[in-house]
């Protein structure tokens, strides 16, 4: 104890952190039947702090190319010390993060803390998803395996059925007509610099609106008296209470490394055929399913332009949601808002579940 | 230290003490293989099973170039009918490095005067087997040779 | 025209179907074609009463056509009677294919004998006879106006006269390359130094003879799978006489020669994986010149394909001791038809052993230390492959990616081959530094193997002592929140 005030002390003479202090002695966070989904953003930026370091970890040995990538990451698995567990972690880490993400997000969704005024973290966290798929998206070709390497080609297939700017956007996302050695480069160079830069600084404005305007309390407690509302402290309580599922979050990836690594796969050999069963990563199956069900032709329109269209209308009114349910009687709940919530919760499991069939 | 109750304080630090050892014991696990990671791996390049040999552009007919492959030569012929050829460029009798001798229009170790024709099979010398054969594939420009 | 005069025309439509039956039958009507050209002294016809067509009823007008009925000279030798007087040599085989071609009845109780015409056509000499006139056709082997039952020991085709009679063409360099060029002319020289040439030559009708390999009328190129000389269909060729215990009888050789080859290496490799490389007999024995290949050059016969082996035999104590003890070399431990794929337990003096038929083991052999050390070196790469392997499949069902180990595997067999090229100078030394980098490469897989399999319980048994860790520190941290919440609670 002493030593720790000793040190406060140290700083404090240099640095005024009583405000940091305020901060950690103001900040509560509600306590309800529903407060176990607050975890999942902490839980979310555990996992990128897993992905940064991992990830720099690979650094170290990965080499983009076509004649190191897949080699390189075989490199690491098999003859790094220890490479097989940071590589199976950043893997398994990658998925479970978009997962928490995703949990996040509906959490966030169902209590309504994206009203006012938190519109503005909703964006922000809305982005942050997008960001976080295109990790994954990006990511997932690093291997150079046949199955990233046939993913990605499809992936980016999709992109060149919008008309007029689907086929630039393509070539510039595969760096030119096909899927190649440049691909990669530009995947790389997305992943490891653009992609967590522009990450960090959004994750940065997310947690400061948070920070600035305190955690949302649930819709139910809009009559209640200040009094009735329990809040538990912050600091400490909230993060230690964040610390250890973050703990257990750690354990269960390496349990998962170890009992279930992630698999390599064969080198991506552009002239082989395409392989049975390619199918993207698991968060855009739902989505991958749907497109294969849109007949080929309606009302002249190609199906897989009006399926993609339509998912971008969705994405847009889901990203928009603060604005369509913004306004609502006091203390009633929206419950329109809500069916729509479970009807897209139930679509995405349902058409994952086909999917991954 | 204002606590009265003593068998209290004890518990706390106890506790706290505890809990400074699982922290450290924890940091322990995870740098563990963070700096085992850092060791230096017994074998320093990774190995590929494709690599790009050159250019099309760079290779006329009756000419041969031996190129690296992994941590081995390899030899890409283009022979005189214009075919493009890859092989292991380790002579199989003594592990010399082989190359292609135009005037004979063969692939020619220095060591024994091994020969080999241009399928990569020992015609004559020591050689006791022929050169192991590589996949030579052509995309756009560049040559790409693999072990198939 | 003078020719034409000696011919007399006879009632030329005597069923040929008849023709059999006329063996016995008198003349009927008079051959004017016959008679006249009796009475002219044509000793064509002389030669033709001893041939068996005559015997047979075949007339003049049968193969030359015309009305041998009529005594008129041009009425009988009428080209539109179907007259056509000497036949050109493109035409010999439709003359004799008239009763010799497919389909015909004339030999009810030889058919064989029915198409041979067509056999003919389809034959090397029925090609080259439609390339070049000057080709071969029946008359070439058969003669003309003298032709004999081939048994009859007079016949150009009986086995002791039909070797020269191919000769007559097949060693003639200025005819043979009008032909085929590529060809060589020296077979009938080559027979005559052969066992079958001498005794052909004695006169003893039954060694092989050009025919009996090449087959008659039939012949393809060697190249046709068809052929009977075919390498993959000689071992068969030769069997038919050389399995035949009745024929070979007299002969005083073995007649189990074929049926062990069949199971032998080279006769697997030849006759189940058509591997056209591998030897046939005449690989070993020559084909033309056929003689069993002597004492001395057994070595060197099996020297043309297995060189290396060869070449340190002759270098190796054996060489001479074999030769001193008129051994035949190779053979002594391969032996010869039944040549099997050669395993390490033949080295020793087990009972797959060929050593122990001269050496013992005892002391007082001073070989015996060597052959003991050179099965042992070849022990151990072997067993060392066959451990590497085993653990490196465990460590592969473990989960663990040991591919790099597995694939240096393969470079043991090349060292174990080598070693066990170098058995053949029998002595130790060579055989261990063949082997060496084989053994090396064995140690290495074997480390990585066992490294890998303690990886794998590493790896478990370290995220045994992290949820240890873990869990402790969660339990600490679980207590300590209840602490602080009690403690705020107050």
């Amino acid at each position: 104890m002493n030593k720790e005030s000793k040190t406060m002390r140290w700083l404090n003479e240099r640095y005024n952190l009583s405000l940091i202090e305020h901060i950690a002695q103001e900040k509560k966070v509600p306590q309800f039947r529903g407060s176990f989904w607050y975890y999942f953003g902490g839980v979310s930026l555990f996992l990128f702090i897993v992905q940064v370091v991992t990830g720099i970890l690979l650094l170290m040995y990965y080499q983009p190319g076509a004649q190191t990538a897949y080699e390189s990451v075989r490199f690491i698995v098999t003859k790094v010390e220890f490479g097989w567990l940071i590589r199976s972690i950043h893997s398994w880490s990658a998925n479970l993060m978009i997962l928490s993400v995703i949990i996040h997000m509906f959490s966030v969704y169902f209590t309504k803390a994206f009203r006012r005024p938190r519109e503005l973290t909703w964006y922000s966290g809305f982005l942050l998803l997008a960001l976080c798929l295109t990790f994954g998206f990006s990511g997932y070709l690093l291997p150079w395996n046949t199955l990233s390497y046939f993913a990605t080609k499809v992936g980016t297939e999709i992109v060149a059925v919008v008309p007029v700017i689907g086929k630039p956007i393509m070539e510039i996302l595969r760096n030119g007509s096909d899927v190649t050695t440049a691909t990669l480069t530009r995947f790389y160079g997305l992943h490891v610099a653009v992609l967590p830069a522009i990450f960090t600084v959004v994750l940065g404005v997310h947690l400061l609106f948070i920070q600035v305007q305190g955690i949302s309390e649930p819709e139910s407690w809009k009559d209640l008296p200040e009094s009735k509302k329990n809040h538990i402290p912050f600091f400490p309580n909230f993060v230690l209470r964040d610390v250890l599922l973050w703990l257990i979050v750690l354990n269960v990836l390496a349990i998962l490394a170890v009992y279930f690594p992630w698999e390599l796969g064969h080198k991506a050999d552009p002239f082989a055929p395409a392989p049975m069963g390619i199918r993207p990563e698991w968060y855009f199956l739902f989505m991958f399913q749907s497109l294969k069900f849109f007949p080929a032709k309606i009302f002249s329109i190609d199906g897989e332009v009006l399926g993609i269209s339509l998912f971008g209308v969705a994405g847009l009114l889901w990203f928009l949601v603060p604005f369509w349910d913004s306004k609502t009687p006091k203390g009633a709940r929206n419950r329109i808002a809500n069916y729509i919530g479970i009807g897209v919760v139930l679509y995405i499991i349902v058409l994952t579940a086909i999917g991954a069939r | 230290m204002n606590v009265t109750d003593t068998g209290k304080m004890s518990r706390r630090t106890f506790l706290d003490y505890l809990l400074g050892f699982g922290v450290v014991a924890w940091l322990a696990a995870v740098l563990y293989p963070i700096i085992d990671y850092f060791k230096v791996p017994p074998q320093t390049e990774p190995a590929p099973s494709s690599v790009i040999a050159g250019s099309v552009k760079d290779f006329k007919p009756n000419s041969g170039k031996v190129f690296r492959f992994g941590n081995e030569p390899a030899i890409l012929v283009d022979t005189p009918n214009g075919k493009l050829e890859a092989f292991s460029a380790v002579c199989t009798h003594l592990q010399c490095t082989v190359q292609y001798r135009p005037d004979m229009q063969k692939i020619w170790c220095a060591c024994h005067g091994g020969v080999y024709d241009l399928n990569g099979r020992n015609i004559s010398g020591p050689p006791p087997r022929p050169l192991a054969e590589y996949k030579v594939a052509v995309k756009g420009d560049e040559i790409i040779v693999s072990k198939s | 025209m003078k020719k034409s005069l000696l011919l007399l025309v006879i009632p030329a439509l005597i069923g040929f179907s008849n023709a059999a039956a006329a063996q016995t039958q008198q003349k009927k009507p008079v051959d004017k074609c016959f008679s006249c050209h009796t009475d002219i002294g044509d000793d064509k016809v002389a030669d033709y009463t001893s041939d068996v067509h005559y015997k047979a009823g075949v007339t003049c007008a049968d193969c030359h056509g015309g009305d041998p009925t009529v005594e008129d000279q041009d009425a009988a030798m009428d080209p539109k009677k179907g007259y056509i007087g000497i036949p050109k040599p493109s035409a010999i085989p439709q003359v004799c294919g008239k009763c010799h071609g497919a389909g015909k009845t004339a030999f009810k109780t030889n058919f064989h004998l029915n198409d041979v015409m067509d056999q003919f056509m389809s034959s090397v000499h029925g090609r080259a006879l439609n390339e070049r006139s000057d080709g071969p056709t029946c008359i070439s082997c058969h003669g003309i106006h003298n032709i004999v039952e081939v048994q009859n020991s007079k016949s150009p085709v009986y086995p002791t006269n039909v070797t020269k009679t191919c000769a007559k063409c097949h060693s003639n360099p200025d005819y043979m390359k009008k032909f085929s060029p590529g060809l060589p002319v020296d077979q009938y020289e080559k027979y005559l130094t052969s066992v079958h040439g001498e005794r052909n030559k004695a006169g003893d009708p039954k060694p092989a003879t050009c025919v009996s390999c090449h087959s008659n009328h039939l012949i393809r190129p060697v190249k046709d799978p068809r052929s009977p000389v075919y390498p993959t269909n000689i071992p068969q060729t030769c069997a038919k006489c050389h399995s035949n215990k009745e024929y070979m009888a007299g002969y005083h050789i073995p007649t189990d020669q074929y049926a062990n080859y069949k199971e032998s290496v080279h006769g697997i490799a030849l006759l189940q994986n058509s591997d056209l490389s591998a030897p046939a007999c005449n690989s070993c024995h020559g084909n033309h010149g056929a003689v069993p290949p002597g004492v001395s050059s057994v070595a060197s016969v099996c020297g043309t394909c297995h060189q290396a082996n060869a070449d340190l035999f002759d270098k190796s104590v054996h060489k001479e001791a074999f030769a001193r003890a008129k051994l035949p070399g190779c053979v002594v431990c391969h032996s010869n038809h039944l040549v099997r794929p050669p395993n390490d337990a033949m080295i020793g003096f087990g009972t797959d052993a060929v050593c122990g038929k001269c050496h013992k083991d005892v002391p007082a052999d001073s070989a015996a230390g060597a052959i003991l050390a050179i099965r042992s070196t070849l022990d151990s790469l072997t067993n060392g492959r066959k451990d590497a392997e085993t653990l490196l499949s465990h460590a592969e069902q473990l989960g663990m990616d040991v591919s790099d180990a597995s694939y240096s595997l393969r470079d043991v067999n090349q060292s174990l081959v080598e070693a066990r090229v170098q058995v053949h100078l029998f002595t130790a030394g060579p055989v261990k530094s063949a082997a060496e980098p084989g053994l090396k490469i064995v140690a290495e897989a074997q480390k990585s193997a066992l490294a890998a399999v303690n990886e794998y319980y590493f790896r478990r048994h370290g995220l045994g002592v992290a949820t240890l860790i873990i869990t402790l520190l969660a339990v600490l941290l679980f207590l300590k929140i209840r602490q602080i919440e009690r403690k705020s609670r107050q």
